[in-house]
């Protein structure tokens, strides 16, 4: 078949057309399109069905593992389709990586350097026994934050733009140098035993709880697809975004147990950011499990946070 | 859009132009008259009356009453806040600076001109040319005159925001937190840096738009 591959402003990308076996699938597409067009490897592609101008409706995107067949309505040996440059990408495990690595190595240089030395406080600083577990537990965070983005997520889509590394990097780093820097402070002022005790074990708890629904998340992208499944068991049952919720829950742990204005500023702005995640997943599978032509209809569940999302 | 909205913006813009004129005529009367030492004292109670009614105007970018976006309109009511509470307000050392003059007669054109402008566009649904032309050329005087009067007063406060520890908050404390009213002028003083040209070349597209659209009419 032959397909021709035209830019959003109609402007043809590739002169002549590509020619394809009929069985052809996205992927071969993609590849096709890289020989002719060497900046744009397949990741940076994104590829569309033309829609009528004026029209309100969102174009169908291709998908790599279908084949081009299922995109053709009817006349096989041609097919049109609109191509977007989704800029530089950086595969999810890389970016998460670096996201990660971060937190994971600021936070302990403010507990094990003499950094508040430099910024005016002079004099011995005592190391109270809540700002020794803080470290574990944060560390312990990360460290499972990165091994669980090596071994255990499927992601949906492979790359994201190389924009996000600054962005999100910008995000974590600066936040854990933040928390850091309050935590481990000479003039910290630790909660009594029992409120860290009691925020410590809520935090592992859902820690550990987490790790849980990462791993049920994964399971339902057995077959290594990027698809979307009903999410069931465990907390799923009652919450869709059940892995956010133990998120959520394990910082409030940590904060109840270190006690800082900095740790909570984090924690509303990581909730914020993942009740809008939570939303759009939420808002998703109701949309792709809508009961109808034998598909399964999407359960009444809260979104993130019961009793209030 | 609504009859009750257009009413509200129309009794909004008007009233805010007032307590505008009047900042603006007593600037200039107790400058003339008394000198650029009394001219904070003079313009105090109506101009924290006007700037702080701005604070409905982010209200309004956020439900949607009016256009602009909140990304414009943010910056720039955050910094003739924190210009007029923040340093005037809370250190009257620097109110007998001749900043103060530049500051709030600046202000006071740049804004008698816009909330006319508005007042006259929501009353009677389009302005007279005149008033449009004012309202995007004027800033290209007064936005730099404001602007550097903003940060001449915000440094000259420094020293006496290091002394007096306003507003400061010390470590030990039950939360752990700590903030630096000094530390936070200077951070504020450098978002000026990429916040004045952004806001200047905002008007200056709006300029475009507008003043292109009137000569096509």
């Amino acid at each position: 078949m032959k397909v021709t591959v035209t830019t959003r402003s109609g402007r043809e990308l590739i002169k002549g057309q590509v020619e394809l076996n009929d069985s052809a699938t996205v992927v071969d597409l993609q590849e096709a399109i890289h020989k002719r067009t060497k900046k744009y490897y397949p990741s940076r592609q994104r590829l569309t069905l033309p829609i009528k101008p004026g029209s309100k409706e969102k174009p169908t995107v291709l998908q790599s593992k279908k084949s081009l067949k299922d995109y053709t309505d009817g006349n096989i040996d041609q097919l049109t389709v609109v191509f977007k440059d989704l800029g530089p990408q950086v595969s999810y495990p890389i970016l998460f990586f670096w996201e990660y690595l971060g937190p994971l190595l600021i936070y302990p240089i403010f507990y094990f350097f003499p950094v508040y030395q430099y910024l005016g406080f002079k004099g011995e600083r005592v190391i109270h026994p809540v700002q020794t577990y803080a470290l574990y537990y944060w560390c312990f965070h990360y460290f499972k934050r990165i091994m669980e983005t090596f071994f255990v997520h499927r992601f949906s889509h492979a790359t994201s733009p190389v924009s996000n590394v600054f962005r999100n990097c910008a995000y974590y780093w600066s936040f854990g140098a933040y928390i850091a820097y309050y935590v481990n402070h000479p003039l910290y002022t630790p909660v009594t035993d029992l409120q860290m005790k009691i925020g410590f074990g809520i935090g592992i708890l859902c820690q550990v709880s987490n790790l849980y629904c990462h791993i049920i998340l994964r399971n339902l992208r057995g077959d290594g697809s990027g698809g979307y499944q009903i999410p069931r068991g465990f907390l799923f049952n009652i919450v869709t975004c059940a892995n956010y919720t133990t998120e959520i829950y394990q910082w409030l742990g940590f904060n109840i147990a270190t006690q800082t204005v900095a740790g909570y500023v984090f924690l509303i702005v990581a909730a914020f950011i993942m009740t809008n995640w939570a939303l759009a997943k939420h808002r998703r599978l109701k949309r792709l499990f809508d009961g109808k032509e034998g598909r399964s209809k999407y359960p009444r569940r809260w979104v993130i946070l019961p009793p209030f999302l | 859009m609504g009859f009750l909205s257009r009413t509200y913006l129309t009794i909004y813009n008007w009233t805010v132009f007032i307590g505008w004129a009047q900042v603006l005529y007593l600037a200039v009367k107790t400058l003339i008259e008394s000198g650029h030492e009394h001219v904070y004292d003079a313009v105090e109670k109506p101009l924290q009356l006007a700037q702080s009614a701005a604070f409905l105007e982010i209200l309004h970018g956020l439900i949607g009453l009016v256009r602009s976006p909140i990304t414009a309109t943010l910056p720039q009511i955050g910094s003739r806040l924190y210009v007029t509470w923040g340093i005037l307000y809370s250190f009257p050392e620097v109110r007998t600076h001749i900043l103060v003059s530049s500051l709030v007669i600046s202000w006071g054109i740049t804004e008698v001109i816009r909330y006319s402008f508005f007042g006259t566009k929501e009353a009677f649904g389009s302005a007279p040319s005149f008033l449009l032309w004012l309202r995007y050329s004027a800033f290209l005087l007064l936005y730099p005159t404001g602007i550097s009067s903003e940060v001449g007063l915000i440094y000259i406060a420094m020293p006496y925001m290091k002394v007096s520890e306003k507003y400061c908050i010390r470590m030990p404390n039950k939360w752990n937190s700590s903030f630096d009213y000094f530390s936070a002028a200077i951070a504020t003083l450098g978002l000026y840096i990429p916040g004045s040209p952004f806001l200047y070349s905002y008007m200056l597209s709006q300029r475009k738009k507008a003043l292109s659209k009137t000569k096509r009419e």
